[in-house]
């Protein structure tokens, strides 16, 4: 499928050697939401969690971040941010899988500042998966060129897909489930949102909720 | 087993990464029937395995020609646009380089080598932008885990709750202690006294 048919028209690119960047009105709107959201979650505080846990009182117990905690947190979620942001305008199929790479061991990142063992646990689950999916990642990206020659997004929206071109989108799609974390894979990455300091928290959530949006548009592109 | 047991097992976070494996596995096993095979078109072309060694050039496989500085050697960018001058330092070797190169068939092959800025500069010229991805990458990694080997995330000696329940443990222990204590002070006192009498 064309970028036209998709994005909208195309707006200017951005060349960085054989990398381009490529700014239409759709990943334009997503380049943006998300770099404003990475602004607010740079100013924001973070919220503390309620915990009724004591039985048989009335006492409730709340779970803080000490400001190590906060700080650590909060400088990897604005690069988990800008690193999302990035991979919604890239034109490179192998930077792309590199920026979901990333926004991957950030994930890890923000929530191993925890201090709670049950988070801390799903997180080590979770970067288990997230080590196993570099293989399909960059397999899938291998197989791609491989099979066509190129990387570029631009030249591979034109090009008809063969059967080795769609095994390794499948390869890519696999790794892109289990990195975003989405059924049926979505467990322990669920349950490292059980924590306080929620938009550092929100941040993991979005970030590979944007990367499964902008994963359909180029998979459209390489597919169609 | 009903789906209801199955779904069970899918939310407990341990069963995830066995799950993904396995899944991962089946989708590799499939694509040993795809049919694969390498298209001849690549961007940064390198010629056939051993054609290079058969023709007997000192840095074989990675010769890709060119002069330094003079002429460009042969690679293949997807916009040359956005790389004029690619490939003009690409035969450039060392002082070092040239002399190994001249007495060892093997200069090309070995890890020390790398002649020139051949890999460089497809690396950092024309695919910049990915090296600056793989070292941030690299060095979140390696924040991540100075910030855990400092502050120790695992240590539960600080811990209230961990606190609490050495506490009373220590506690029931020493009661236990005492109690026994008692005991055998009630034994010896009735020995006593059974050997007063």
């Amino acid at each position: 499928m064309d970028f036209v048919t998709l994005g909208g028209n195309l707006l200017g690119t951005i060349p960085l050697g054989d990398i381009v960047l490529y700014l239409t009105p759709f990943n334009l709107f997503l380049f943006a939401v998300l770099l404003g959201f990475t602004a607010l979650i740079a100013i924001s505080k973070p919220e503390t969690q309620v915990e009724a846990s004591k039985f048989n009182t009335l006492g409730v117990a709340e779970v803080k971040v000490d400001e190590k905690e906060f700080k650590q947190r909060r400088f990897l979620s604005v690069i988990c941010g800008i690193a999302s942001a990035g991979a919604m305008i890239t034109g490179d199929l192998f930077n792309f899988t590199l920026f979901m790479a990333l926004v991957g061991i950030l994930n890890i990142g923000i929530v191993s500042a925890v201090k709670q063992t049950s988070v801390l646990n799903s997180a080590f689950n979770y970067g288990l998966i997230a080590m196993m999916c570099s293989l399909p990642l960059f397999g899938g990206a291998a197989i791609i060129l491989a099979a066509t020659g190129t990387l570029s997004l631009a030249v591979l929206s034109q090009m008809p897909a063969s059967p080795m071109v769609v095994f390794g989108a499948i390869l890519m799609l696999i790794g892109i489930l289990g990195e975003s974390g989405v059924a049926p894979f979505f467990a322990s990455k669920a349950e490292m949102f059980r924590t306080p300091g929620s938009p550092f928290i929100v941040i993991i959530h979005l970030s590979s909720l944007f990367i499964i949006v902008r994963a359909v548009e180029i998979l459209l592109l390489v597919l169609w | 087993m009903r789906i209801g047991v199955l779904w069970n097992k899918l939310a407990d976070p341990k069963n995830i990464p066995r799950l993904f494996a396995f899944s991962l596995g089946i989708i590799l096993i499939v694509g040993l029937i795809v049919p694969m095979a390498l298209n001849p078109d690549q961007l940064y072309p390198r010629p056939a395995p051993q054609e290079q060694i058969d023709e007997g050039l000192a840095i074989a496989p990675y010769d890709r020609g060119g002069e330094v500085l003079v002429s460009p050697g042969e690679i293949d960018p997807q916009y040359p646009d956005n790389a004029a001058s690619l490939g003009m330092i690409t035969g450039y070797m060392s002082p070092l380089a040239q002399w190994i190169s001249s007495i060892s068939p093997y200069f090309g092959t070995s890890i020390y080598s790398s002649p020139g800025g051949l890999i460089d500069e497809i690396l950092y010229y024309t695919r910049g932008f990915d090296t600056i991805l793989e070292s941030s990458i690299l060095m979140m990694s390696f924040i991540i885990a100075s910030w855990l080997s400092i502050n120790y995330t695992m240590n539960r000696k600080n811990d209230e709750e961990e606190i609490k329940k050495d506490f009373k443990k220590a506690i029931t222990d020493s009661t236990h202690v005492a109690n026994e204590v008692k005991a055998n002070d009630a034994k010896a006192r009735s020995k006593q006294l059974r050997r007063d009498n």
